[in-house]
């Protein structure tokens, strides 16, 4: 008999995550574009965790959690690098970190009202989340060995 | 703000928490399933519908290549249909010169809409649906390259649609939202004034439906050269599967570049930066950017379809496609001229003469190919025993349509022509004998030939006759109209035209936008029947025995994706009439090979 009909149904022909890594990167552009904070945290945060998770499913990462962190690590990074481009983080942090810890929190809780500020740190604040979720999950995944 | 803040941050956790549940129970669903191949009871392992969930599950998390071309297909019409509604209501609306039903800002949306909506959110998945569906089984491949890719390019376009038609749905919520008013070219500084924020949605949208774009042209390249069966080499590679090939590519270069465009609109509308403001790139940036995709843009959209059209044919034909080799080779060489021809959208612009003439050359050198392909059609037919099947006149459809579109491109590729002609209805009529006589009559031609592949069914035969011939007589009518109204003078993208009659001659303008409208009214009504043959047909037609139907044997002209239709209906039989699935060897290796 000839193999093709069904040659591809021995391939696991689902998976829950493409829909969701969809999602979230539609929320995302949506969230960091239109400057809504909860928004483009969440979508970034669903992006990584399906990202994570589609990655594992197809084998070309071992520990999800790990993943989940670089990837949040990569957002932080990439949001830093925006909000250095609205505040001289050097010499603020240099001076009085402090004072620098008040305007980002205070960005934080009215993002509407910074442009540019506003939405790095949304970025930010997503990739912190992820790491330390991401951190979080790698540990736990760790101590409870999978069988 | 503060307390929309809060608000915003409560739905999007519920929103986070709902989907990691739904994961878990998908994930769990996951863990039960017998891989093919493991532990089972005998009988049932290696049957595939074990492998995929139930229900709207199964779609929702589908990576097979046939279902995902099922979604785009489906995606495709309802957004045919919703882009059809808006052209009817224009047509509606220029029955009479103050215009009769809508005002000029609901018009100036629903014009914008259409265009995007017909270009991005049809054309491309309809494309994409045949490609996804066919490619694979055309060239032996057991699925896409990457198959997971495949499923997330397909789930950018629901959010790209709602997006592109958010401003329509938050108009009447009078939140300051509404449907974006740019026109399809978005022309700077017009849309970056635009301070609606449903611009932006619109962006976004179009941005997503690039990246979902650019994705599957990824995975279409990276199948086809990878994942050809043994017998399949690039000598006997079908005429389909290279025209996607030769559309990806564009896409890879085309539509990129439009993200990013987009992406730098979106800045300077949000965020306050200069790269189209006089003192930044100037406005021809935008528009030397905008049409450097847009050009091939056009091609990335009719190359599929002129594969297809050469597919058909021949096979109502009885005989082989003319000429198969210079039609490959015109396919390659328009996909490279397709890059040097944009600024023949801006010749009024005032842009330097020797430029200007260097671009009608090219431009006028794109008919080359184009006629190449033209020509091996009808050759194809000469002498041939043509077989009037709905596939089959739909691809003749197409030849008749293309050339009145393609012989008014050449004219508006000459400089003085197009300085008279630019921004008329001249130009309307031209692009749409391309996209709606051309490519929509090949996507009809397609969904009718390979009806019985995806449904099991046959269409309504009768039915589809009508279908085809409303939309013919339809088609020509409104836009033939529509070149005759351009060669009187009236601008495109006009709401209303009650101007002086010294400008232009208004009963005659009046009569001509009558009778687009009378041809508009005629495709309504064959549209109305193909949506009523397809669904009837496929819910509630007999299923076909055959696994020949348009008697391709007869004339050695059996290909491999009807070869993999009787394989499956064979199997089914086998099988006791179980649908979608057969038995494989553990693993899946062929026993014979
Ligand atoms: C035979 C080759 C073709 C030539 C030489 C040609 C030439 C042209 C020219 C010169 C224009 C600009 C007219 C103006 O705005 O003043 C134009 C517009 C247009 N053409 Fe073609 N064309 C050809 C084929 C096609 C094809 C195959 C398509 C579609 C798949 C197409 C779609 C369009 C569209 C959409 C526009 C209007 C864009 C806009 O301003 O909104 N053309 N064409
Ligand atoms: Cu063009």
């Amino acid at each position: 008999m000839d193999e093709q009909p069904g040659l591809s149904d021995q391939y696991r022909m689902a998976s829950p995550w493409p829909l969701f890594v969809a999602l979230g990167l539609a929320l995302s552009e949506v969230g960091i574009f239109m400057g809504l904070f909860p928004v483009a945290v969440g979508g970034l945060l669903l992006l990584g965790g399906s990202v994570s998770g589609i990655l594992r499913e197809s084998g070309y990462v071992a520990r999800p959690w790990r993943t989940f962190a670089q990837l949040g690590g990569f957002f932080a990074l990439l949001g830093v690098i925006v909000v250095g481009t609205q505040v001289d983080l050097v010499t603020a942090i240099g001076t009085d970190p402090l004072a620098l810890m008040g305007t980002l929190l205070g960005v934080v809780e009215r993002p509407s009202n910074y442009a540019v500020l506003g939405r790095g740190m949304a970025v930010v604040v997503a990739g912190l989340m992820m790491l330390a979720a991401g951190g979080t999950g790698s540990l736990m995944a760790r101590s409870t060995p999978q069988p | 703000m503060a307390g929309e803040q809060l608000a915003l941050t409560v739905l999007m956790g519920l929103l986070l928490v709902l989907v990691a549940a739904v994961l878990t129970r998908l994930e769990d669903w996951r863990s039960y399933t017998p891989l093919a191949g493991g532990a089972g009871a005998a009988g049932e392992v290696g049957h595939a519908h074990e492998e995929k969930p139930g229900g709207i599950t199964r779609w929702l998390t589908t990576v097979d290549h046939k279902d995902i071309g099922m979604l785009y297909g489906t995606y495709a019409i309802i957004a045919f249909a919703v882009g059809g509604i808006m052209a009817f209501l224009i047509r509606l609306q220029l029955i009479s010169p103050d215009g009769a039903i809508i005002g000029n800002q609901f018009y100036n949306a629903i014009l914008t809409s259409h265009g995007i909506t017909m270009l991005f959110l049809f054309g491309t998945p309809i494309i994409a649906a045949f490609a996804n569906y066919f490619v694979p089984l055309l060239i032996g491949a057991d699925d896409m390259a990457f198959p997971r890719i495949n499923a997330i390019a397909f789930w950018l376009l629901p959010p790209g649609a709602l997006l592109i038609w958010g401003g329509f749905f938050t108009a009447p919520l009078g939140i300051g939202i509404d449907a974006a008013q740019t026109s399809w070219t978005m022309y700077t500084p017009l849309s970056v004034e635009q301070a609606n924020p449903g611009v932006d949605l619109m962006l976004l949208g179009l941005h997503l439906t690039g990246v979902s774009a650019t994705m599957g042209a990824i995975n279409f390249i990276a199948t086809i050269f990878t994942e050809r069966g043994d017998d399949v080499t690039w000598a006997n590679l079908d005429i389909f599967s290279w025209t996607i090939l030769t559309q990806s590519a564009l896409i890879l270069f085309a539509f990129p570049l439009l993200g990013s465009a987009i992406v730098m609109l979106l800045l300077d509308r949000n965020l306050a930066t200069t790269f189209y403001a006089v003192e930044g790139g100037g406005s021809m940036l935008w528009q030397h950017l905008f049409w450097f995709f847009g050009h091939p843009e056009v091609y990335i959209l009719v190359l599929p379809p002129m594969g297809i059209v050469s597919l058909v044919i021949p096979k109502f034909s009885g005989r082989k496609l003319f000429g198969f080799k210079f039609i490959v080779y015109s396919t390659l060489a328009i996909g490279v001229l397709s890059f040097g021809v944009w600024a023949h959208h801006m010749f009024t612009t005032g842009m330097d003469p020797r430029l200007r003439a260097s671009f009608m050359a090219v431009s006028i050198a794109i008919a080359i190919p184009s006629a190449v392909k033209t020509f091996n059609w009808i050759t194809t037919m000469w002498n041939g025993r043509l077989r009037l099947t709905t596939p089959m006149l739909f691809c003749i459809g197409f030849v008749s349509n293309f050339i009145i579109g393609g012989v008014t491109g050449v004219f508006l590729a000459s400089v003085p022509i197009d300085q008279i002609l630019h921004d008329t209805y001249y130009v309307v009529g031209h692009f749409h004998y391309i996209v709606m006589g051309a490519i929509g009559f090949a996507a009809f031609a397609g969904l009718y030939y390979w009806f019985p592949i995806f449904t099991g069914k046959m269409y309504q035969r009768t039915l589809a006759k009508w279908h085809f011939w409303l939309s013919m007589i339809g088609t020509n009518l409104t836009f033939f109209a529509m070149l005759a109204l351009g060669y009187l003078g009236m601008p495109r993208r006009y709401a209303t035209y009650a101007f002086d009659g010294a400008i232009a001659p208004l009963a005659q303008i009046t009569l001509y936008h009558q009778l687009a409208s009378v041809g508009a009214v005629i495709l309504l009504v064959g549209q109305l029947i193909f949506v009523w043959n397809f669904v009837n047909s496929w819910l509630e037609g007999p299923a076909t025995a055959s696994a020949d139907p348009w008697n391709l044997k007869e004339t050695d002209q059996f290909t491999k994706e009807f070869d993999w239709y009787e394989r499956k209906l064979e199997t089914a039989i086998a099988d006791g009439g179980d649908d979608d699935d057969t038995l494989v060897a553990d693993g899946g290796e062929s026993v014979d090979e």
